[in-house]
């Protein structure tokens, strides 16, 4: 910064008059001069300068006013700058000579500004105000008391109840997004007439039938982003994500109280370990999206902190976002814009989820499992028998079983592998590691001497064993290497077949050997155990990295350093390798390993060894007795493998979630970037609403502390927020709009309530019904604003009030993508209602760097699921869905789009699946009516649940007659009175 | 108020029941009819030509003598810099197996890996020095489509379409051609209308496919369907749908959704012709490729964007590259042998749109952007002689309506490791593609969750540089 030195010079000069009154000379001039640019209405720099508290807190880049110092007080070298950019005030005149004197006097006095009523007016965060922060008022009032005082302050007149139909069918298709059949609207309006009562029984009906958790998940999903994939470019399948989506439907049939809903999806697994229900209810936390490269594959730092970065952004956002209505992340990078939120605040919120990753767990809580006793008998003897055999010269030892901890019989831990820098054995995967080349780690248990990392890029020998024996001509790497030596498939490894084989499959096993890593067996303890001296290793090596490369790995195998097997660029299109190598009486070593090969890259270089074993060399000499025995373990061990497979299997109840660890140190990141870190923050919440204690504690909390600690905050009764944003979106979909227009958004840039004291009355309501969702959807539903019909509206209502925001009218609305594709089902007699599971899959999966999803017509009854059942992929959205606007399941969806648009249409014509199940609608008709006339009545009652009139029958029997029955039934989907609903 | 900002308001209360009476029908009309931009645009439409998997700057237009001097050698920037890589352990530096010359009045270099294109210099302004904050392809593709590093966000011509709508009432605003070979990185997700109405999603056109447009017709085994069915399901159709929405007078989503029916049949009378390529010349089939197997299918989707603006769209992408390990430009393993042929497939064509849209006077108000997600590094990618990628510094070009011809923008360093002078980034880009069409960054928004959402996010200058 260019300070004027001549000016400088001359304020020296300038005697002051005596000295400075801060509010008499200097006051006057922050008012007139800064506080336009640097007060309540713009804080430019992050700075206000129109209180005291303000000014002496300073802006974005720290304090400006130093007391005792001018020269270090911004202040004054921004008012002395000659640089055009720099100086302030940056229109009009420069301070005059006489008041940049004054400045500097009271800055060098020790800038003595005596606080106001009006400094403390003006410090006060209006903001506060905000009617969202506020306590729930508790008011006496009813529903349809409030909405009718606010109609008759408008002078509009609501419309009456709907006629019956019109209420069977908006509350089936809003309670279960599925329509009533002909029949039960029939009997629902003659009961109807007799007695209205029948109305509230309905709506019991309807919330208590297994359709309406079905509905409704799909409405908490939208918010949760929830999809079965990763998204981004390695879009990976979640195969166990449906847990998570099998719960909310559960929770919502059971009415699960909504404080508990909300608890268990943020800190279930720390409130109830002991339940799986309540461990799989964390798969909210982990429902978003999540960059596999950025976050696992990249050994770039910067990269993974990003990721991670936007990680947590994407959890934080999407708890504080559905439960209480706050847009947190836009405090991200600077204090909140517009809401009373600092970024403080949101690293105190990331710090809450700064020990939690996504990941697939186990949410079995112990317990015995079914056939695990029996299980673990069979598999006990087999052990024994195992030995029995080898001891007997029958089988070989299994060296993937070795490498998982076993002897060699089937001992070891499948998925175990050896941690190539440490030596240790270990379940976790590794991405990329860089350990240290050419040193041979010795390997707890008898078999194994040594693994390392081979690189021949050196001058001499690489040692292959402990012992000093070394190999000449290895070849020079890159240095690194990937996850474990596995007992199994390695960290992202695709298949683990060779031909028709597959060697994770029962009966088989593998040695994943990712390039570049080596592992040295001992050959003495195999003699020990087999009872001989000449050796033979057996094994086919196979690839199962990217299938399109043309890159490969090289494959080595020595013994004691002398090259026994090399076969380079082992990639997806080589035959596979057949290893058999003997191993002589002296032979002490044999090596395994795998290398990059020429292109210098350890990508997609899996290698693994299948059946690897070593055997006798040549047929074991026994006794008489001993080949019996023989013979007899043989047929046992058969016996034994039958039984254990025909046990059923031991499920593990793996469900795309969480997985916790010691939360590291959260520092408030500047303009958000995790490469300039500034203070450390505890976590905590925010301190906008009065009442609730923002501070959880200090950094020591433990992860199950902290998330308790949100989770009992955002829960609290006192909590304003968390009440009124759930009776919201209730209301929201009941009514196509909230009270509150921005149902994820209470903030000062959101909606204002159309009727607080309603708003707050259901919140109140709810908190009092123990959090019943079910309570307030039959006081909503059996509420006379709900029941109204939606036309013919008044000239005078429209002219008033046409968005309907005084609820004069009923909710007519567009059928929800889901809700259109279930009816068409519904209607064709098609509809699968088998509930739960695993998602219905209507696409083609093939495994690829970037997995391809190719969607194919769901004809086949187990693609005829409902809706949410779907499996959801999310870089590839399904198309027929998509242009019915079903949500983006990488975005926080509190509110679907509507839209209307000739793809729309077409899609509704032209689609497969509408097709066929036009055909199937067409054949259920055709094998109960035979005339046109009969076809069309009863089409019309399926679709409808009414019968046509005379022209409409006349008209439907006519195309029937010259078009078929298939092409009524494809317009009859099409029709505005199937996709919208009164 | 602006026309978009006042549609912004028309669509935040589009979901609200009956809130968007009325509005329906609007959006309809305006989901296809042109709207006026903030200022006079210098483009109405855009190609965007896009290289999927991270084109190499350092082998196509970036020359630097130095790597051709210090080729071979270990790569140390100095300065303590770091140097790492995105999968793997950097090699040596590596010049290019290309050769380089000058080309035309402004003296642009461009490697012979592009001969055609390399006439054509003095019409396009590069942008030499683009930087992208991440090297990894899904959150760099997305930057470069929709303005975040994060699934979600619409993308460029979702936007497009939102602030402007289509040129005709028979086409859609927004098309994406992908490549016959496969989508790109993250998917259909790179033609997402994100959290903007699902109308302004890409139409994805499969220029290879026996049905290229989805739903434009029944599939061809839907035998209880033909056009003499169909013709009178429709008539049917608009009668219930008429006495229906007759029934509810004041409901005009009911209306447009009868329009809706009529605005399908004009797409579906339109869009056969608008894919069909006999009425060009064997000259202009030549121009673009279409005779040789190797350029053919871009050269194709390319001639398609040439019709399809003169029909109306208002922006079209064309997609070189699947996003798989390879057909693409994400040349990992073998620059002399990937980049070549990613190369030869996009060079003729692209040179061929170009001159054939000057021709016809389209590059008057058309604008055409060559893009991709990042670049690639001056060094091998271990020993192989591929490159891996590097989000410091990559190019990219525009052409056409409201550029400044032969310009370039941007220089990086010595080795086209970093961007160093005039660096710009995805946002500056959309920035620019937004102000040429007449269009403010900074006023172009949607309210969603609480944010008005930008194309730029909080970021973006216009690079007037390149604009003429």
């Amino acid at each position: 910064m260019r300070v004027n030195r001549w000016l400088v010079a001359l304020i020296a000069g300038v005697a002051s008059a005596g000295a400075v009154d801060f509010e008499k000379d200097l006051h006057p001039v922050l008012r007139e001069r800064c506080v336009e640019c640097h007060g309540p209405k713009k804080q430019k720099a992050g700075l206000r300068l129109d209180a005291k508290a303000h000014a002496m807190k300073g802006g974005d880049d720290g304090a400006v006013i130093v007391a005792g110092k001018s020269a270090e007080s911004a202040i004054f070298r921004r008012i002395t700058s000659d640089d055009k950019d720099e100086r302030m005030p940056p229109k009009g005149d420069r301070l005059t000579t006489a008041q940049i004197a004054a400045f500097r006097e009271w800055l060098d006095t020790g800038a003595a500004w005596d606080e106001t009523d009006a400094d403390r007016a003006a410090a006060r965060d209006r903001r506060l105000d905000h009617w969202a922060w506020q306590p729930v008022s508790h008011k006496q009032g009813t529903v349809d008391g409030l909405i009718a005082a606010r109609l008759a302050e408008h002078g509009i007149t609501p419309l009456p109840d709907g006629d019956p139909r019109t209420l069977i069918r908006r509350l089936y298709f809003d309670l279960t997004g599925l329509p009533p059949t002909f029949e039960e609207v029939e009997e629902f309006t003659r009961e109807y007439h007799a007695s209205k009562d029948v109305y509230a029984r309905l709506v019991d009906r309807l919330l208590a039938s297994p359709a309406y958790g079905e509905r409704w998940a799909r409405h908490w999903l939208d918010i949760a982003h929830y999809a079965d994939t990763h998204g981004f470019e390695r879009d990976q399948r979640r195969d166990n994500a449906w847990r998570y989506r099998d719960w909310v439907i559960n929770a919502l049939n059971a009415d699960m109280p909504y404080d508990e809903f909300l608890r268990q999806q943020i800190a279930g697994d720390t409130l109830h370990p002991d339940r799986s229900d309540a461990i799989i209810a964390t798969g909210f936390l982990a429902a978003g999206p999540w960059d596999f490269v950025g976050q696992a594959e990249t050994p770039s730092a910067v990269l993974k902190r990003a990721a991670r970065a936007d990680d947590l952004d994407d959890m934080v956002t999407q708890v504080m976002t559905s439960a209480c209505g706050v847009t947190i992340n836009c405090a991200r990078c600077h204090d909140h814009k517009l809401d009373p939120i600092s970024q403080r605040e949101y690293y105190g919120l990331t710090a809450v989820f700064a020990g939690v990753k996504r990941a697939e767990r186990d949410a079995g809580v112990g317990g015995v499992k079914p056939g695990a006793e029996k299980r673990a008998s069979l598999s006990t003897e087999l052990g024994v028998i195992g030995k029995q055999l080898v001891r007997l010269g029958q089988r070989g030892l299994d060296l993937a079983d070795i490498v998982g901890g076993g002897d060699g019989t089937g001992t070891g831990k499948a998925g175990t592998g050896i941690n190539i820098q440490s030596g240790q054995r270990q379940i976790e995967g590794e991405t990329r590691q860089r350990p240290k080349p050419n040193v041979p780690t010795p390997v707890a248990g008898d078999f194994i001497d040594s693994v390392f990392l081979p690189d021949g890029g050196v001058t001499g020998d690489i040692p292959v064993s402990t012992t000093g024996s070394t190999v000449r001509g290895a070849p020079k790497t890159s240095g690194e290497t990937w996850d474990a030596i596995r007992n199994g498939t390695v960290a992202g490894q695709g298949t683990a077949k060779v031909g028709d084989t597959d060697y994770a499959a029962a009966g088989h096993s593998l040695l994943g050997l990712h390039a570049n890593a080596a592992i040295t067996f001992d050959l003495t303890p195999f003699r020990a155990a087999l009872k001989t001296g000449a050796l033979r290793f057996r094994t086919t090596v196979g690839y199962s990295g990217r299938p399109t490369t043309d890159a490969g790995a090289d494959v080595r195998v020595y013994v004691d350093g002398e090259i026994a097997l090399l076969s380079e660029n082992v990639g997806p299109k080589t035959a596979p390798v057949l290893v058999d190598v003997a191993l002589p009486e002296k032979a002490r070593f044999l090596t395994l390993m795998s290398t990059e090969g020429r292109d210098g890259n350890i990508g997609f270089d899996q290698i693994f060894y299948g059946d690897p074993r070593i055997t006798a060399a040549g047929q074991p000499v026994l006794t008489q007795e001993e080949n019996a025995e023989a013979a007899r373990l043989s047929a046992r061990r058969d016996e034994l493998e039958k039984k254990l497979k025909s046990l059923p299997k031991p499920e593990k109840m793996l469900v795309f979630g969480i997985k916790t660890e010691v939360p590291p140190v959260v520092k408030v990141m500047h303009r958000g970037s995790p490469e300039d870190l500034r203070e450390e923050v505890a976590p905590g919440a925010l301190a906008c609403l009065a009442g609730l204690k923002p501070a959880f504690g200090g950094g020591q909390l433990t992860d199950a502390q902290r998330r308790l600690a949100l989770a009992n905050w955002i829960t609290d009764p006192a909590n304003p927020l968390t009440a009124r944003v759930i009776v919201n979106r209730l209301w929201h979909h009941h009514f196509g709009a909230g009270l509150v227009d921005t149902p994820s958004d209470f903030g000062l840039g959101g909606g204002r309530p159309s009727h607080p004291e309603l708003l707050d009355l259901l919140a109140t309501e709810l908190i009092a019904q123990k959090w019943s969702l079910k309570a307030m959807h039959r006081i909503i539903c059996n509420s006379a604003a709900y029941r109204r019909a939606t036309s013919p509206a008044s000239r005078d209502a429209l002219e008033k009030d046409a968005g309907n925001r005084l609820l004069w009218r009923g909710p007519a609305r567009r059928l929800d993508a889901e809700s259109v594709r279930d009816s068409v089902l519904a209607v064709s007699g098609k509809l699968n209602r088998q509930m739960h599971g695993p998602g219905w899959r209507d696409f083609d999966y093939k495994e690829e760097y970037a997995p391809v999803y190719a969607y194919k017509t769901a004809d086949a009854p187990e693609l005829w699921r409902r809706s949410i059942y779907r499996f959801v992929v999310r870089t590839t959205p399904h198309q027929l869905l998509t242009t019915l606007d079903c949500a983006n399941p990488s975005n926080l969806t509190p509110a679907r789009n509507v839209t209307t648009t000739a793809l729309q249409s077409l899609a509704l014509l032209n689609n497969d699946f509408i097709l066929r199940q036009s055909a199937y609608f067409a054949e259920r008709v055709k094998a109960i009516a035979t005339t046109p006339g009969a076809q069309a009545e009863l089409a019309f009652a399926l679709a409808f649940s009414r019968s046509p009139d005379a022209e409409e029958k006349s008209a439907a029997a006519a195309l029937i007659s010259k078009r078929g029955l298939p092409e009524l039934c494809r317009m009859l989907f099409n029709a505005n009175e199937f996709v919208f609903v009164d | 108020m602006n026309a978009a900002l006042s549609r912004r308001d028309f669509f935040g209360t589009l979901s609200t029941g009956l809130g968007g009476v009325a509005l329906a029908s609007l959006m309809q009309r305006e989901a296809f009819a042109a709207t006026p931009p903030h200022f006079a645009p210098k483009a109405r439409r855009v190609i965007q030509l896009f290289m999927n998997g991270g084109a190499s700057q350092c082998d196509l237009f970036d020359y630097k003598p130095q790597l051709i001097a210090r080729h071979g050698q270990k790569f140390d920037p100095g300065g303590g810099q770091r140097v790492e890589a995105s999968i793997s352990v950097p090699g040596a530096l590596m010049k290019s197996p290309f050769e380089w010359a000058q080309h035309g009045q402004c003296g642009r270099w461009v490697s012979s890996a592009l001969p055609h294109l390399a006439r054509h210099v003095d019409d396009m302004a590069f942008l030499m020095a683009m930087r992208s904050p991440s090297n990894v392809h899904g959150p760099a593709a997305y930057l470069q489509t929709s303005g975040f590093v994060l699934p979600g966000f619409p993308c460029a011509g979702a936007w497009i379409s939102y602030a402007l709508g289509s040129l005709a009432d028979n086409v859609p605003a927004f098309v994406a051609l992908p490549d016959s070979r496969g989508l790109p990185y993250n998917g259909r997700s790179a033609f997402t209308s994100g959290f903007l109405p699902a109308n302004h999603q890409g139409t994805i056109i499969n220029a290879s496919a026996p049905q290229p447009m989805t739903h434009l017709q029944p599939p061809a085994d839907a035998k209880h369907v033909t056009p003499g069915s169909r013709a009178d399901g429709l008539a049917l159709l608009h009668e219930m749908n008429t006495a229906h929405a007759a029934e509810r007078g004041d409901d005009s989503r009911l209306t447009a959704r009868i329009e809706s029916y009529e605005l399908a049949a004009r797409l579906q009378l339109s869009a056969p012709e608008l894919l069909d390529l006999t009425g060009e010349t064997d000259a202009t089939k030549k121009l673009y490729g279409l005779d040789q197997s190797e350029t053919a299918d871009f050269g194709k989707r390319c001639l398609l964007a040439r019709r399809m603006i003169e029909r109306g769209v208002r922006f079209v992408q064309v997609w070189s590259g699947q996003g798989g390990g390879s057909d693409n430009w994400d040349n990992h393993s073998s620059i002399p042998k990937e980049l070549t042929a990613a190369a030869r497939k996009m060079d003729q064509p692209t040179a061929g749109l170009l001159m054939d849209l000057k021709a016809r006077g389209l590059l008057e108000d058309t604008l055409l952007v060559w893009t991709t997600e990042f670049g690639r590094m001056p060094f091998t990618q271990g020993n192989s002689l591929g490159r891996d990628h590097n989000g410091g510094t990559f190019v990219s070009w525009f052409a056409g309506a409201g550029v400044k011809p032969g310009t370039a923008f941007g220089q990086s360093d010595e080795w086209s490791w970093k961007a160093v002078e005039d660096v710009t980034t995805g946002y500056d880009f959309h920035a620019t593609l937004l102000h040429l069409l007449g269009l403010n960054h900074e006023k172009l928004s949607f309210y969603h969750n609480g944010i008005n959402r930008r194309l730029t996010d909080v970021h973006g200058h216009v690079i007037k540089e390149i604009c003429g």
